[in-house]
């Protein structure tokens, strides 16, 4: 167990971060709206966390708080995200689909830009030596865990929920929700936020996680990797970008014996995936349980439940 | 140097700066333009990004660097290898933009038309052309590493590496390579415009783009026409990625993911499925690079995108685009 761990603890703590990112980009998604901004908002919170950690002027407050400056962190992180996808959720949200995502992929770009070469970001190098919450790598997992289970249980609430239904319904046609009486607009920078927010954490327990942070941690090719696990895991469910996100992200690690081509077989894996399960893996499962239902129920000699 | 600063040749030098910086944006401009052209002929059509456009800019890129050039360097599976027989530049230009069409269309075989086929959601076509996107860049990598080609300065012939002409007292430089990307850019764009405009090909094309199902009821092989239109788009992509591999060289495989994001900005600036738009947009944005000044040119790369977010919400239709009608 404690070798298993030594080997795969940064795997498990790097499939449990990436599910909460496809989770970010679920949220919106639930709403109809492709928001591919999870990366900015994540590279925001990280940041956050990096400059609060290391910068001299915050030394007072790491002295005073103690491990409690973690928490902190996140609360700064994900209190900061909420605001800057206000800002950019009120006038990109009367975008609808691929303007949306264009304009969140533009946001993405000018954000790491800007971190790129301001001096607080740390310019180009970024900003290394972030303090650990945790002696190993594995004990990550007492963060990214919880969050998790926490995230999971809030989707599951909310489809449940007057605001999820509200989601549903912009999602499905959004003039018949207006003509309903829903505030489209205004569940739609919810939608926004609540998954800016969940980024922003994200980013802000993965500054310590990965040691350093950089302007590389917010870019398009991860707006389209979160993408991947919620389309390939399925978009309708709350467990698709879960499942999307373990498997796509333990691929590369999966097809490490494969060494240089690894990530050639990555991209046919994803084309394939793609064109297979239009509905994500959860989607397919699902239809496969119907078919065998209505196949059970036909023969009438089954319970239902048989292949 | 302290005596240039001097009041009456200051205004001078700004004019020089001005034209300058003026040849520079439409040298680059005129790329941006075929190449957003590649995105904007598949959206007209098909009304989806084909992210895999990056990837084919930059398998063009590399095309032409092997046909012209053909010396690879240290790391891949081509390491050492000097491709014997060498075709002039101009010729390699044009087989690396055929076969980067040729490229195109295998795109859309792979990543577009099965996802067509089954009806399924166009959202996946990002996915899946960025899959074939993946695949392209990662097979170039395997092949030549990762490693910086440049073209060498002889690979136009006998042309000097670049005109000077005298301006009040001042030089104003004009690279051959501003002057060839920028004649083969407008050369392309006249015979695209040609194409579209006044042939029957280019009719049944604008009829597709108009309505797929109307056009297939009138007689047009849409399937044809969508791969027709690839094939054009793959051949732009490629055409520009030599080009712009030619005037800065071809910093690795993953060179043209930058510009596959630049060119977005420019379709949404001038009009997403727009023709002229593409054309406007690339321009505009290429001349906005080029005013940067010299001290903040490390936020170059964000002037794109910045007009990109500015366009969305101020005309979200773009300069030239026309808007959207909402339907019930």
């Amino acid at each position: 167990m404690e070798e298993f761990l030594q080997n795969y603890g940064f795997l498990l703590v790097t499939l449990v971060q990436q599910s909460l990112l496809a989770l970010s980009l679920y949220f919106p998604l639930t709403a109809g709206q492709l928001s591919l901004a999870a990366p900015g908002f994540y590279s925001l919170g990280g940041y956050i966390a990096a400059i609060m950690a290391t910068a001299d002027y915050f030394a007072p407050w790491r002295d005073a708080l103690g491990w409690a400056i973690f928490p902190l962190e996140w609360l700064i992180a994900a209190i900061a995200s909420a605001l800057l996808a206000f800002l950019v959720g009120i006038p990109a949200l009367r975008l609808r689909g691929i303007y949306l995502a264009l304009a969140t992929i533009a946001f993405v770009e000018i954000l790491r830009v800007l971190c790129l070469n301001l001096d607080i970001t740390g310019g180009a190098v970024g900003i290394f030596g972030i303090p650990q919450l945790f002696e190993s790598r594995w004990g990550y997992i007492w963060t990214f865990g919880p969050l998790l289970a926490a995230t999971l249980f809030f989707g599951y609430r909310l489809d449940r929920s007057r605001v999820g239904r509200a989601f549903k319904a912009i999602r499905e046609d959004e003039l018949a929700a207006g003509a309903m009486g829903i505030d489209a607009t205004r569940y739609k920078v919810l939608a926004f936020v609540i998954g800016a927010v969940l980024a922003g954490i994200v980013g802000a327990m993965s500054a310590p996680f990965l040691n350093t942070w950089n302007a590389r941690q917010g870019t398009f090719d991860a707006s389209i990797s979160y993408l991947a696990y919620v389309l390939i895991g399925g978009g309708r469910s709350l467990w698709g970008p879960v499942l999307g996100a373990v498997l796509l992200a333990s691929l590369p690690e999966l097809l490490r014996p494969l060494k240089d081509a690894r990530l050639i077989i990555n991209g046919v894996l994803l084309v394939i995936a793609t064109v297979y399960l239009p509905q994500g893996i959860v989607g397919a499962l699902h239809r496969l349980k119907q078919i065998a239902l209505s196949r059970g129920a036909a023969a009438r000699g089954g319970d239902g439940r048989h292949p | 140097m302290t005596g240039e600063r001097e009041f009456p040749s200051r205004t001078i030098m700004d004019a020089v700066q001005l034209l300058q910086n003026l040849l520079n944006g439409i040298s680059i401009g005129s790329v941006y333009a075929i190449f957003a052209l590649g995105y904007t002929l598949v959206f007209s059509i098909l009304g989806i990004i084909n992210f895999a456009h990056g990837a084919v800019f930059t398998l063009g890129a590399y095309l032409t660097y092997s046909m012209s050039v053909g010396q690879f360097g240290i790391s891949g599976l081509l390491a050492g290898l000097q491709i014997p027989y060498q075709f002039s530049f101009s010729l390699s230009l044009l087989l690396g933009a055929v076969l980067s069409g040729a490229a195109g269309v295998l795109v859309e075989r792979l990543a577009f038309r099965p996802l067509r086929s089954r009806g399924a959601d166009p959202l996946l076509a990002l996915v899946s052309s960025l899959g074939v996107a993946l695949v392209t860049v990662n097979v170039i990598q395997y092949l030549v590493g990762s490693e910086n080609y440049s073209f060498p300065a002889d690979v136009y012939g006998d042309l000097p590496p670049a005109f000077m002409f005298h301006f009040g007292g001042k030089m104003v430089v004009i690279r051959t390579v501003q002057v060839i990307i920028f004649s083969v850019s407008m050369l392309i764009l006249a015979l695209l415009g040609y194409l579209i405009n006044f042939t029957r090909t280019g009719k049944a094309l604008r009829a597709v783009a108009e309505n797929a199902a109307t056009a297939s009821l009138l007689g047009i092989n849409v399937d044809r026409f969508i791969l027709y239109t690839f094939f054009l788009s793959g051949f732009l992509g490629g055409m520009a990625g030599s080009l712009v591999g030619t005037s800065f060289g071809i910093a690795g495989p993953y060179f043209g993911v930058a510009y596959g994001l630049k060119g977005l900005a420019v379709i949404v600036m001038g009009g997403l499925g727009s023709v002229p738009g593409a054309v406007v947009g690339g321009l505009v944005i290429g001349l906005a690079e080029a005013f940067v000044p010299a001290d903040y040119s490390a936020y170059k790369d964000a002037v794109a995108f910045a007009f990109l977010f500015a366009v969305l919400l101020v005309r979200p239709q773009g300069l030239l685009g026309r808007a959207q009608i909402q339907k019930v």
